[in-house]
């Protein structure tokens, strides 16, 4: 097992610089480049002023050196480990170890990459807190109701219903629930924009009474900015669970076990709840990996119409700025994420089914 | 025994049929079987309906939905703006549209053959269509409503709706934004086209997206998946890497970063980008049917009786593997769509082209409000097509899965 968990550690490293190179060469082998947007298409200069300041950018972001130059002075630059000058001389002066990677500075926004990515990312982790639980609770409850009913009306409309649901796009439900739910023409119950109220700082923690009448305070502000958002970016990996937890429960109770537990003479509930539930969401815990792509392909969406200023968002903006550093520390972080999310769920799997063993 | 025996020999032992015909069921065909399975579902008939509507729509939406009429009488005689004015595109899409349908009436050909005689034909014809069918350059929309006001036209006969896509009503700025009425049926838009010639014309888009970039992934994954389970060793582990590359930069990230750095975006940019991120699946589940097929006698035998590299792989391999292959496609038709209209909608996608996701787009951030009528009807659009492939693609599954049928 923890020589599994060591390789397969290891193996993230050539897929990640995998990825980057693949990031990178279509950003540098597109028409115009990394750094023609950049160099100040909407700046009104004059001709030679123009000039200057194209090659102060081109020197100062090293846009003027060949393709491959650029690429490995920015992996240096990300990574953790690498080369230290500590005295003269060469070799004997430099050491090799740790260092805290720097992932750039942000054209855009003129703040360092680390930051930025340090505000988003929490927002985005929250969201997607929030909506996992969620989801495999509802979905666990659906799935056992449409595979106990087999067949019947309830599971044919379950089914149907859990088809629709995660044929609806994103951005339909998204602009609709904008549209109608946060409109003050037409419902104004929720909140359109960003993450907090503007007063959102001032708010004590818990909603309280005061004279003024009921104070909604920080978390509930937060909730109820959340609601929406959270709505549109759980309906439908909750829609893929449910039809997988009750295929899994089907197949589950097909096994000898539970023909073995009803001889027995134990009780429906007994034999659903204690033999065939536990079993069935083993395969839930092995799909966990499969939605978490759509997770966060959700957050690129959800994010930009809801204004959520976490890490889809600022992907949305590094892109339309054709922010380099930014984009690729982006693409980077969101690959790392992923990759963690799908070793996770398979060390997962291993403890959960003690049937599963990774040996090497 | 030469090589066409051994290969009969070797054909005949796993019971004949044709190349797309499993082991196990008798003559009338796996294929055939599934198929009527997928037409006897409720659900999926609801679905195939949807899709022949859009279908027809698609080829018919010039005649449907067209400023210039039909037919019109003035003072000089009869005469058809609309045949005038079409596009090779809608010509040849006509042509495809009678030829399918004569040999569906034939009933000569299997499903396979007859789709590749349709795509011989158009690309045979593609060149005499734009060399010969030439519409005008601009489109004139005024002159006959001009025409028409001024009381020149004895008899004019107009398209359901109509209005073109693109049939801005410019120089009228009480034409924008209507509520769906007589005139609009579903309203209009900000810049006064009409909504519903618009949802008309884009079920081309959605159609076209889904079907060629997910030929394109089959394609890819195909060769690739191919390759890695037949080859194995080097191929394989190469393969593996660049298979989890791409699966672990999150699938719309990739779409964002390739569109997002391209200047000049159009349909055919469109396809290609989507058909090629979306192939790892095919690859990786053609290697795993590869791996399991080479063990089995039938191939073993193959092989054995020294059959060339080609038969193996294309007689014996490939048809048998392809199947679980082709039962996933109706999915990544239905994902391409999604994605298509996704990056539009996020401003990625295509550029001054009716499309349903551009629409959603204009009606978040048209700068006029939330407008229901251009977020509803759109939308409403992509759901049904994506909904009505997801409900063929699940009736297609539970047909062609022995293990659902056998508890069945």
């Amino acid at each position: 097992m923890f020589t599994y968990v060591i390789r397969r550690v290891l193996l993230l490293v050539p897929t990640l610089l995998g990825i980057t190179l693949v990031v990178f060469t279509v950003m540098a082998t597109t028409p115009g480049g990394m750094g023609a947007s950049l160099l100040g298409k909407d700046l009104e200069l004059r001709p030679a002023q123009r000039k200057a300041y194209e090659v102060y950018l081109n020197e100062r972001f090293g846009l003027n050196q060949p393709l491959h130059v650029q690429y490995l002075r920015w992996l240096r630059r990300v990574l953790p480990v690498g080369f230290k000058k500590v005295g003269a001389g060469f070799p004997s002066g430099w050491t090799f170890g740790l260092k805290v990677p720097d992932l750039g500075y942000s054209f855009s926004r003129g703040r360092p990459v680390g930051t930025l990515i340090l505000e988003a990312l929490p927002i985005t982790l929250l969201l997607e807190s929030l909506s996992l639980p969620l989801t495999y609770l509802i979905a666990v409850g659906t799935g056992i109701r449409a595979a106990i009913s087999r067949g019947q009306l309830a599971d044919v409309g379950i089914g149907t219903i859990l088809i629709g649901l995660y044929s609806l796009p994103e951005i339909w439900v998204g602009v609709l629930l904008i549209g109608f739910l946060t409109n003050r023409e037409i419902i104004h119950w929720f909140p359109s924009n960003g993450l907090h109220d503007v007063l959102a700082e001032s708010m004590p923690y818990l909603p309280h009474w005061t004279a003024a009448g009921f104070e909604r305070g920080w978390l509930l502000d937060t909730l109820w900015h959340l609601a929406l958002p959270l709505l549109c970016f759980s309906y439908a990996s909750f829609a893929f669970l449910s039809r997988l937890m009750r295929a899994s429960i089907l197949d589950t109770l097909g096994m000898d076990f539970v023909r073995t537990a009803r001889a027995k003479g134990l009780s429906g509930k007994t034999v659903l709840y204690r033999h065939v539930l536990r079993n069935s969401l083993i395969s839930l815990i092995t799909a966990s990996s499969g939605i978490l792509p759509g997770l966060i392909a959700g957050s690129f969406i959800v994010e930009t119409i809801f204004g959520v200023p976490g890490m889809g968002k600022l992907t949305i903006d590094a892109v339309n700025s054709r922010d380099r550093d930014l984009f690729m520390s982006l693409t980077l972080i969101t690959s790392l994420l992923q990759l963690i999310g799908f070793l996770i769920a398979d060390l997962a799997y291993a403890v959960v089914d003690p049937r599963v063993t990774y040996v090497d | 025994m030469s090589i066409e025996q051994a290969e009969e020999s070797a054909l005949t032992d796993r019971r004949g049929g044709g190349p797309l015909a499993n082991a196990e069921p008798p003559p009338p065909g796996f294929l055939r079987q599934a198929v009527r399975d997928t037409v006897s579902s409720r659900t999926a008939r609801f679905g195939l309906a949807w899709l022949v509507v859009l279908a027809l729509s698609a080829v018919f939406a010039p005649f449907l939905a067209n400023t210039h009429p039909i037919a019109l009488k003035t003072d000089s005689g009869w005469s058809s703006p609309l045949l005038h004015a079409l596009h090779p595109t809608d010509v040849l899409l006509l042509i495809a549209f009678v030829e399918s349908l004569v040999l569906l009436v034939l009933r000569q050909f299997t499903f396979l053959k007859g789709a590749g005689i349709v795509s011989l034909t158009l690309l045979v014809l593609a060149y005499p269509a734009y060399r010969f069918v030439r519409p005008p350059a601009t489109e004139d929309y005024t002159r006959f409503r001009t025409l028409i006001a001024e009381g020149h036209v004895q008899t004019v006969w107009m398209t359901p709706i109509p209005y073109s896509p693109t049939d801005r009503l410019r120089d009228d700025p009480r034409a924008r934004l209507l509520r769906p009425s007589r005139a609009h049926y579903l309203g209009t838009d900000t810049n006064g086209a009409d909504v519903a010639s618009n949802i008309l014309h884009a079920s081309r888009i959605a159609l076209s997206i889904g079907f060629i970039s997910t030929g394109l992934s089959v394609v890819i994954g195909v060769v690739i998946g191919g390759f890695m389970g037949y080859y194995a060793g080097i191929f394989d582990l190469l393969g593996m890497r660049l298979i989890e590359i791409f699966e672990a930069i999150p699938r719309l990230l990739l779409l964002i970063t390739i569109t997002a750095f391209v200047q000049e975006r159009n349909i055919y940019l469109m396809m290609v980008v989507i058909g090629i991120t979306g192939w790892t699946g095919y690859a990786r589940y053609l290697r795993g049917e590869f791996f399991s097929l080479r063990k089995q006698d039938f191939v073993q035998a193959a092989i054995a009786a020294g059959l060339p590299e080609r038969s193996v792989v294309f007689r014996h391999l490939l048809p048998n593997g392809l199947t679980p292959v082709l039962v996933s496609t109706t999915f990544s038709v239905a994902s391409a769509i999604v994605l298509e209209s996704t990056l539009t909608f996020l401003g990625l996608g295509l550029v001054d082209e009716a499309s349903w996701g551009g629409m959603l787009n204009q009606a978040r951030a048209g700068g006029s409000g939330f407008v229901w009528w251009i977020a509803m009807f759109p939308g409403l659009a992509i759901f049904l097509t994506v909904f009505s492939y997801n409900l063929v693609g699940e009736a297609i599954r539970d047909a062609l899965d022995p293990k659902l049928q056998s508890r069945a």
